[in-house]
This record gives structure tokens, sequence and C-alpha cells, in this order.
């Protein structure tokens, strides 16, 4: 199946609207809801388990945590084997989630915040229903809450919470983060960066490249307001920085076009480094249905599954 | 429709305020907030154009409250036509003063207040009137009120500046409390004949000198009503000094005195300091002899004794130099002369026997400074010479005379003089009855059980008033062991001055012709009373010394417009002849109690018959007190103020003003202004809030559906 044959398959299927998706309060719901459409509109798809892994048993061996003894295996063979974890073979998923103020900024009825911790929540869901472990790790201009990778009962309502708490910072520092996770986590996994980018990306390259280089799979998600895309504002004001409070007064039809300049080439440049770093980069419009982003990461891994196994396959 | 306070009005331009609100409130109120402002490029601020005012009801309403809290600010008001026509009709009466005091001798002074007048005049209205007074001691009219209705309109002022080109500032002293008492008189005597109270007004044209005479007017209650207009005149030089005689103290000799003291005063505003002093020529105004130099700071004043010239005889002018104003810088000098008195005494006493009348007579007529008196004795039986009657100024007699000598004293007694006649005993009854010209009067002795004393005394009588005081009048300490016993009435127009304790009389004054003859029906000899070694003898024999015209106090300085009061014994039955200094006489006649026509300065030289007096009349030192006065002075005397100069125009704005205040008060249009305004601003919040509410609904609206 082609790219656009997906996407008008998915099309077809009833996409949830952000917006009356953004009125449910619950996030756990929202990422629910989300999921389950996106399997229903995935149906009979030839994408489906792709992920899914044995679980095996291991003779136990001194040393070994004695919580993890299958009891029921011993009653039938009176022998001691250790359950094979699925976190231990599953994949093990990082999400970065930008806090700061900025993301605090909506014009169509939400937040672009809501809008990314209803993807955070949707990709945590997701992959727990696959039976993979997840990770969260808030910022804004320094580490907020880090939940190391796991899949456990509970786990995922703690990344809810962990998601709905209210935002403090107010500045956005994107290397700093990638840093403190690069040395928080060493097993190879995937990384999913979500924030809004806008900010100075002088010190992200060389970030990026450190968990590049630590083997993780990195996917970044650029959240973005329609506003903050075309400057679609009708009325001149003073216009305030959510972050630093600096005001400008701005005639959005004047300036419309010089922004959209210089907001495309921000995005290009943030696009070009991740293409620069084999990295998968989503930029995603807050009015833009969540499938479609969840799509789009699907088919970016499987796209990378398929060279990664062409490429064992080609080797002599 | 009026305003009471129309500079309130200004504050409309406030309106200006919401205006420019309303325009650039969408550049500067509207915030946005944003993402991120790294990608915006700054506009630069501009306003909104006119045409896109936006809430033009608002601004309407706000406008509409600002402007009327202005207007009723502004005080407004329907003024009532009628109330002003009834103003505009009523006439006004004027009365114009013009100082003619001798301070207004001064150099350009009397021009000024010839134009002041004219002026003045010249702006009173045909259907107005006026009358203008002189005033310097006394007020003197110039032009009465009936005088200026009595001439046509359009001669009245010149008929006021001819009279006034005739006249010339005087001598006398600036009484100006008295001449703006006696003016606003002159209105309430108008008052009366007009019974209508329409505008008055005092124009005082007068230089206002710091030594007028102002007290009286503190006793005044001004009507209400009297506009008082003050036209100060200035003089050309400010300098001026003043030179006045010193009084000496009654009892000096001043006659053996060796110099006169004299007082030289600057005035405050003098600009010289350095002056002369001293005795001039009688011909021509340079010293006679040496001068002394004086050196008096503006504003004071010092005493300087010019000594007497010992060759000198004409000795009567003290003259100031350096001075640039000379009305007051001469003092006429006169010293007191001595009267010298002959007094004849009538009577048989041995002039050592210490127990006669004679004997303590003598004794109680000592020398003073004033009267030299020569008392001279004769015995009733021998004749007397003819020229020391007529010589003798009084007589004094207490025997039984001769008829030739009787007949003689009454001739002298008919002619002015004054008789004496204390009869020793009853015997003397014929004596008495030839000096009165009557017959049959007869006289009792009298020798009372232990002894009488004087009782009823009429202290009133010109005889006993140096007694009247309660510490000079007890004379019951005068035992009197016998007295003559007199019935006044066969004698017409005898009057009793003093009775015996008995009710008798003791002392009578009956006239004869235009002298008298004192009765004392006692003796002062100590077989009759204690009279003679009492304190009262000495006083009594002087008291009728005076009254026979001994003045002893006769005065030879006074100022001008002062009365000269004129020796009545000396005066009586003879015309006196009065020269001025500028040699006119006038003569008055006979019985004349004074003079009051001193109006110059200088010397006087008053004529009863032989008598003669010299009397110096001088400026008022007041007058040399030049320094003008504040113009509020005359508002501490309760004055009503001066204003100033004439201005019509004024005066009408006052009275449309206090119209003015009078009708707002009655309409306050201002409360009804002020319920508009509160009305107004109820609507405008009204509407603000419900356009509020409106586009925050529009806002949420829009941000849900967007």
């Amino acid at each position: 199946m082609t790219e656009n044959a997906a996407s008008s398959q998915l099309r077809s299927a009833t996409l949830v609207n952000p917006k009356a998706l953004m009125q449910l309060r619950n996030l756990e719901l929202r990422a629910r809801v989300v999921v389950e459409g996106f399997w229903s509109g995935l149906h009979r798809s030839p994408y489906h388990g792709f992920s899914a892994e044995f679980t095996e048993y291991r003779q136990y061996s001194p040393g070994d945590d004695p919580r993890y003894l299958d009891w029921r295996v011993f009653a039938r063979s009176d022998r001691y084997f250790l359950k094979k974890f699925e976190d231990e073979t599953n994949l093990r998923c990082h999400v970065l989630f930008d806090q700061s103020r900025s993301m605090s900024y909506g014009s169509i009825g939400y937040t672009k915040e809501t809008y990314a911790a209803t993807l955070a929540a949707t990709l945590a869901y997701f992959l727990h229903l696959q039976g993979d472990a997840i990770g969260l790790l808030t910022f804004d201009e320094a580490v907020r809450e880090y939940l190391p990778a796991r899949h456990r009962v509970g786990h995922l309502r703690q990344i809810m919470l962990a998601l709905e708490k209210p935002t403090g910072g107010r500045s956005t520092n994107l290397a700093e983060p990638i840093g403190r996770l690069a040395s928080l986590v060493r097993k190879r996994g995937l990384v999913a960066y979500i924030s809004d980018f806008l900010a100075p990306i002088d010190r992200l390259e060389a970030s990026l490249l450190t968990l590049t280089a630590c083997g993780h799979e990195v996917s970044v998600f650029q959240v973005l307001d329609p506003a903050e895309r075309t400057l679609n504002l009708d009325h001149a004001a003073v216009f305030e920085d959510i972050e630093s409070a600096n005001r400008v007064y701005i005639d959005p039809v004047e300036a419309r076009r010089d922004y959209v300049l210089k907001i495309e080439a921000h995005c290009a440049a943030v696009r070009a480094m991740c293409q620069k770093l084999g990295i998968d980069h989503q930029r995603i419009s807050t009015d833009q249905p969540l499938e479609l982003a969840l799509y789009e990461f699907m088919r970016e891994r499987l796209r990378r599954g398929r060279q990664i196994r062409a490429a064992t396959h080609h080797r002599p | 429709m009026s305003f009471l306070a129309p500079f309130f009005l200004i504050g409309a331009l406030a309106v200006a305020g919401p205006v420019l609100f309303h325009l650039i409130r969408r550049t500067t109120r509207d915030r946005t907030v944003f993402s991120s402002v790294m990608f915006l490029p700054p506009t630069r601020p501009r306003l909104t154009h006119r045409s896109r005012l936006e809430h033009i009801l608002l601004l309407l309403l706000r406008c509409l409250a600002l402007g009327l809290l202005a207007l009723g600010f502004a005080r407004p008001f329907f003024r009532r036509a009628a109330s002003a026509a009834g103003a505009a009709a009523e006439e006004r009466r004027v009365v114009v003063l013009v100082d003619v005091s001798a301070s207004m001798r001064r150099s350009g002074l009397w021009d000024q207040a010839r134009e002041r007048a004219a002026a003045v005049l010249g702006s009173v209205a045909p259907g107005d009137e006026a009358s203008v007074f002189l005033f310097g001691s006394k007020m003197t009219p110039l032009v009465s009120f009936e005088e200026w209705r009595s001439t046509p309109a359009g001669a009245r002022a010149a008929l006021a500046a001819q009279r006034l080109a005739a006249t010339a500032p005087g001598w006398e002293e600036d009484h100006l409390g008295d001449a703006l008492i006696g003016a606003s008189e002159a209105l309430a005597d108008t008052d009366v004949e007009k019974k209508a109270a329409g505008p008055r007004e005092i124009f005082l044209i007068s230089d206002f000198i710091a030594g007028s005479r102002r007290d009286s007017l503190q006793a005044y209650d001004w009507p209400k009503n009297i506009v008082l207009k003050l036209e100060t005149l200035k003089a050309r030089n400010p300098t001026n000094a003043g030179l006045q005689l010193v009084a000496d103290a009654p009892d000096a000799d001043r006659l053996t005195s060796p110099a006169m003291r004299v007082r030289v005063s600057n005035a405050g505003n003098s600009t010289r300091e350095q002056f002369r002093v001293g005795w001039a020529r009688p011909a021509g105004d340079d010293f006679l002899g040496a001068a002394m130099d004086v050196y008096v700071p503006p504003g004071q004043s010092r005493v300087v004794a010019v000594p007497l010239l010992a060759k000198a005889t004409d000795m009567e002018r003290i003259i100031l130099r350096g001075d640039d104003e000379d009305f007051d810088n001469t003092v006429y000098v006169v010293p007191p002369e001595k009267q010298r008195w002959k007094v004849l005494y009538l009577g048989a006493d041995a002039a050592d026997d210490a127990r006669a009348p004679l004997f303590f007579l003598r004794r109680a007529l000592p020398d003073n400074p004033h009267l030299a008196v020569e008392l001279v004795a004769r015995a009733p039986s021998g004749s007397v010479p003819a020229a020391e009657l007529q010589e003798a100024r009084m007589f004094f007699s207490t025997d039984s005379l001769p008829p030739e000598t009787i007949a003689a004293l009454r001739g002298r007694m008919l002619a002015g003089k004054t008789v004496l006649f204390a009869p020793k005993s009853a015997r003397e009854a014929s004596t008495l009855a030839g000096l009165l010209g009557i017959s049959g009067l007869a006289l009792e002795d009298v020798r009372p059980a232990d002894y009488a004393m004087f009782g009823d005394i009429d202290f009133r009588h010109p005889l006993f008033a140096p007694f009247a005081d309660p510490h000079y009048s007890d004379f019951t300490k005068i035992h009197i062991w016998r007295y003559r016993r007199l019935n006044p009435g066969l004698v017409p127009a005898a009057r009793v001055l003093a009775r015996f304790d008995s009710g008798d009389p003791a002392l009578v004054e009956m006239p004869v012709g235009q002298g008298r003859l004192l009765v004392l029906l006692t003796g002062w000899n100590p077989e009759d009373s204690q009279l003679a070694v009492s304190s009262k003898f000495v006083p009594l024999i002087y008291s009728m010394i005076e009254l026979a015209g001994g003045s002893s106090d006769e005065a030879s300085q006074y100022y001008v417009g002062d009365f000269i009061p004129l020796n009545s014994g000396a005066g009586a039955g003879e015309s006196t002849t009065i020269r001025r200094p500028d040699g006119t006489t006038i003569t008055l006649p006979a019985g004349a109690a004074g003079f009051g026509g001193a109006l110059q300065p200088g010397v006087y030289l008053i004529s009863t018959g032989q008598h003669a007096l010299r009397v110096g009349v001088n400026l008022s030192a007041a007058e040399s007190r030049t320094e003008a006065l504040p113009p509020d002075e005359l508002e501490r005397y309760g004055a009503p103020g001066p204003r100033s100069p004439p201005d019509a125009k004024r005066a009408a704005e006052r009275e449309a003003l206090v119209q003015g205040t009078e009708a707002e008060s009655r309409q306050k249009l201002w409360r009804w202004l002020l319920g508009a305004t509160l009305a107004v601003l109820l609507a405008e919040s009204a509407l603000a809030g419900w356009s509020t509410r409106r586009n925050s609904a529009a806002v949420a609206q829009g941000g849900s559906l967007s």
C-alpha cells in the first residue's frame, strides 16, 4: 500500500475532530479515543502485530531476583524458571515533553500543550497496548519530571498524571533535557521529542547527536498552532511574548509576509538538522487530527524496520 | 442666557480627551499574547483614522457629560431685563471735595487739583447732580446742589471751573475728617429731598498728607451706599521741611530767655537733609545776622534754639532755608508784652496799718511775668488827680467818698471800668447809692452771734470760676465776724455772686453803664473777717483784675483759623481795629467776643482804644507733614474706602454681577445641569457595560468556534 492510499484509507475512516477531542477533560480518555479510532481505521491492516515478540523463560540461576520466578511453571514442572519480561525484550520508548510557556499558546480554543499532551498520551497508550515500555521526561528551561520506561500496571496512569500537571516553566532550553536523558537512559530505545522548537537551535544538534550516537531512535514532533504558521490574525495590537514578556506593536497585515518567511526558514532549519542526523521529523499543526500524526509515526517506524531487515538480509 | 463664571466654559474643551482616547485606544490598549515574537518584525504605531472611530454613541455621551458639567460650573442664569432697566434709571449724586489747605500751596498741586476736578465734573451726566466744596479747617461750598440744578446742563462744569480758577489754596489746616463727614451729610440732606437712594459718590481731590486731621472719622457712622473715590495729587518736589515755634512753659519768662526755640521737621519722603535757620530781616527774605546749620534726616525733627539778637529790635520772623517748598518755612514770633496796670485805692487807711484793708491789698498784688500792678492809694478826703483817674484800670474803695470823687468814679464805670466797693460800715450807704446813681439805699451792720461764713457761691461766674474745682471750692474756713446787710432788690440788674450762710448777700455785681460795680459786704481786714489771711484772697483779687480786663495769660501766638478772643475788659465800650499782615484793616464793633478771620500767617495788630496787642499767627505744624498717606488709610476709620479713579463701566459691571448672582441663586439652573450630567453618565455606564458584555461574548464565542 502506498502512502497516499493509506492516508485516504484513514480519511475514509472517522477521524476525530481535534476540537471535539479536546473538549474531553480526561487525557487518558482522549488517548484511548485516538488509538481506538486509529485501530478501527487500520482494520485488516497488513501492519498488524508488527512489534509482537515471544515471551521466553530462562532457567533460574543463583543471583536472579526471586520475584520474577514463574510459580505456575514451577507447579507443573517442579523446576525454577524465570519469566522473561516483556520490557526486556520489547521497545523502550521515552517521551520528551516540552512544558515551556510558549506551549501554552493557542488560537483555536485549546493550547499547543493540550494538543501535545494528548499526542504524548496517545503514543504512550498505543505503545503500552503493544506491550512496550514507556518513559516520560518533562522539561522547560530545566528537567521537571522523569519517569523511567516501564511496562507495568499503573505506570501508564502515572504518565498521564505527569502529563496533566500544570506547567510552571517560562523559557525553553531544547538541548539540556536531551543531555540529561542521554545520561539517564543507557539502553537503546525510542525517543519521541515533542516540542514547538520556537527557540534558538544552536546547541540542539549536538545534543541530538549524543542521543543518536547512543543508539536511540529519535522522532521529533514539532507542534505549531495554525496562527504561528500563517499569522492569520486580523487586528493590529501590541504582541506580548508569552515567555520573555517583550512587547512589540504588530500589524499582522503588514508583518505576515516577513513572519511566514522567517518561521518557514526556522522550521526548514530544524528539519534539515533532523535529516542530517537521520532523525524522523514531523511538523504537526494543532488543528490536524491526531490519528494522522500517529499514522505518520507508525509509517516511519515501519519504514525504518524494513530498512533494517533489508540491511540484515543483504549482509553477506 | 448669561454666565456667572464663564471661564468654566473652558472646561468644555475637555471633550477633546474622549475623542482622542477613542482614536488612540485601539493602538495602545489592545494586547495579544503570542508564543514568541522572535520572528515578528515590529510595526510603527499609528493612530486609527478618524473615520475608524468606534463606539460613536459612547463618545457622544461622554462628550455630552463633560459639556453639561462645564455648563453647570459656569453657573448659567437668565437675565431679567426689567431689573436692569430699573437700576439704570437712578440718578447719581456727586460731591467733589477740593483741598485748599496750606499744603496744597506746594508747586503744581493746585493746577492738578483743578484739572482733576474738571475731569470729575465733566464725567457727571446731565441727569446727575453734583456739588463742589472747598475744605481746609472749614468746609466752604463752591457750587451747591441748588446752583447745579439751576444752571443749564452745558454750563455747570464751566461754572465750577470758573469759580475754582478764582480760588487759591489758603493757609488753613487740613481737616479731612470733618470735610468727609460734611460731604456725606450734604448727600444725606439730598436724600431727604429726593426720597430716593441712587448712587452717591464723594470725590476727594487732595494731596492726602499725613498731617491731615482724620480723628473725627473714628466716631462717625458712615451711611451705606456712599462710594468714596480718592484723587490723590502728587507734589512735584518731594522735599518739604517745616518750621514751628516750640511753646514755652506758661511760667517761663520768655522776655528774659536768651533764645527762641523752634522745631525743624522734615517730611518722610524728603530728599534733602541740610537746612539753615535764623532770624529774617524785617524787609526781605535774607537772614538777619548769622544763620544756623541744621541737619534733619527725612521723617525726623530737631528742636533748635535760635538766639535772640542783642541789637535787633524788630525780631519777628524766623525763617528756614534749604527747602524746596517755602509755604511753611516762616514762623512769626511775638514776645508777649508785660502789661502794666495802675490800680487806684481810695481809702483813709495808713499804709503801714496792719489791720487796715490797704495793708493786705498791697501785698496781694505782686508782679508776675505778664502783669505788673501799681497800686496808688489816695485818701478820700483829698482830691484825686484827673490823670490818675484816667490811667487807673481798676478802683478799690472802702470809705465814704466825697461827691466829686463819686461822680468821677461813676463816670469811669460808665466808660467800662470796674470798681470794687467794700463798705467798712453802714455809713457808707450814701457813697454806694451815689456810685449806683440811686437813692434810698440802706446798709445795716450785722454782727453774728458767733461768726458767719460764705454759703451759696456762684461758681459759674468768671470771678469764682477758678474756684469751681472741688479742691478749691471750700470757703467755709473763712470766718466772718461782721458784715453789712444790703437789699439787692433795690438795685436793678444786680447779681448776687456769693451769700453768707445767713442768706444775706456777700458779693454783688451791679452793672453801671458799660462797667460794673462789685460790692463786697464785708471787709478783708481782720476786724471784719479772715478773708485776707485765707488762701482765697489773692486768687480772688486776681480774678477781679482779670474781670476788669487785665488778662494775665493773654496769648500772643495763634494758628491760622484760630478764634482770637478779644479782651473784654480792655475793649469794653470801644471798637477794635485789627491790622492784618498784608496791611488791610478790619474794625470790629464794641463788645465783639473775638476775631475769627486770621486766615493768613503773620503778625496781627489788635488795637482797642489805647490798648494794643500784637499777635503772631502761624501755620499749623500738621501741614508740614506732607508725606502721602497710603490709599487705604481712610478704611481704617470706617470710611467706605477710596476707590480708584471714576470708572462708571466698572461700577456697572459690579452692579450687573450682583444682579447676576441674585438671579443665579434664584434660578439654580446648575442643579438641573448636574442632574442631567448624572443621567448621561448613568446612560454611558449602562451602554459601556452592555457593549463590553457583548464584546466579551463575541470573543468567547469566536474563540470556541475558531
